[in-house]
């Protein structure tokens, strides 16, 4: 099965190689807006307004991104993220909280037609949408590999994880990977249980993170750009941008639902 | 006062639910964590299968509600219903202990 380096098959990477690619590079945008977003360009592609689409994200501030069935309170200290300015959003898909600082995170987002992931599990679509990634960081010398369900992690530690969302004929599947960590802000800012680490060994050292910073040397623009590289050489791409209707509907949904208390906090 | 118990999955997510026992019912059960659930929308199927349930059901009983609600209706994904009955058993076991603690 492993014929190109990931666990892509031929026919995977065929697949890839259909769809006609557009690339939304990098615009700092206010958590929020990051969230209604991917709202919306995942609806779009889904319904064919949009062609399949890479977007990376770019951050104006820090903030807490929850997992859509996650409780504000056992993954928050509120009182210590409020006192740093950190704001709380809480993105469409489900899986864990992720603490971020602009220039500390690299994040993406796939959208693509269901019909990529066409007869697969769950499961193993988070392989399918994970197996680039992993070539293009051992490109940087990185020995990354694809950890079940949703992360991707190295021998010097986790690197990042992926989460996904359906809509109506498309997949949402978004990666965060940490390029620099805070780590004693974010052990202020998140709560962090012992059940959370009860398969990782007896120690939390085992579920240590390696942040790219520290594995490559390298800037976090020269790996955002080494990945789109990636991306272009084996799947082609071209650049985009998000029309104003597109942008007009995020700001609406970031206003109404968003950064809406009944949202954010709909499991307090 | 609420009661509240977790299960991680070896290799998969985080599943936690919180309720109050009322009359020997399960009552206002919330379900949150780090899993998946396809489609979002059915998350209140989740706590909906364990409401009113008995607190003398054992694992397997809860786990055939949460089982039976989901049915077509939703898949977990990261989790599972016997992960789920496993943190509500947790959560009745953490109650008791409370409660012998306490004289009763």
């Amino acid at each position: 099965m492993d014929t190109d380096g990931s666990g892509l098959t031929p026919d995977e990477v065929a697949r890839w190689r259909a769809l006609p690619w557009k690339l939304l590079p990098a615009v700092p945008r206010a958590p929020v807006m990051n969230m209604a977003l991917d709202e919306v360009l995942v609806e779009r592609v889904g319904s064919n307004e949009r062609a399949p689409t890479l977007r990376v994200w770019g951050w104006s501030a820090p903030c807490v991104v929850l997992g859509r069935f996650q409780s504000v309170r056992n993954e928050v200290d509120e009182e210590a993220a409020a006192c740093h300015g950190i704001a709380i959003v809480r993105r469409i898909s489900g899986g864990g909280a992720m603490f971020i600082e602009p220039e500390g995170a690299i994040t993406w987002s796939l959208y693509a037609p269901e019909s990529m992931a066409e007869g697969r599990t769950f499961a193993e679509s988070y392989r399918l949408f994970d197996a680039w990634v992993v070539d293009a960081l051992r490109e940087l010398g990185i020995d990354a590999w694809y950890a079940p369900l949703n992360d991707i992690t190295s021998t010097a530690g986790k690197i990042g994880g992926a989460a996904q969302a359906r809509r109506a004929g498309a997949v949402l599947h978004h990666t965060t990977m940490a390029y620099a960590m805070n780590m004693p802000l974010m052990l202020e800012v998140l709560r962090i249980g012992k059940e959370k680490l009860s398969d990782k060994g007896v120690t939390s050292a085992d579920k240590r993170v390696a942040p790219l910073r520290q594995q490559t040397h390298l800037p976090r623009a020269a790996i955002i750009q080494h990945m789109i590289q990636h991306f272009r050489q084996r799947f082609g791409i071209n650049e985009s941008y998000l029309t104003p209707d597109e942008f007009a509907d995020a700001e609406s949904r970031a206003r109404e639902k968003f950064g809406t208390r009944a949202w954010t906090h709909y499991l307090p | 006062m609420s009661t509240r118990g977790e299960y991680k999955m070896p290799g998969g997510k985080l599943i936690a639910v919180e309720f109050d026992v009322t009359n020997g019912e399960l009552r206002d059960v919330v379900v949150t964590g780090d899993f998946f659930l396809y489609p979002e929308e059915a998350l209140p199927l989740l706590g909906g299968a364990l409401e009113g349930s008995p607190t003398t059901l054992d694992e397997a009983g809860y786990a055939a509600r949460v089982r039976t609600a989901l049915h077509t209706k939703g898949e977990l994904v990261g989790s599972s219903p016997e992960a789920l009955a496993a943190a509500v058993v947790r959560a009745l076991r953490a109650r008791a202990g409370l409660e012998r603690d306490d004289g009763h």
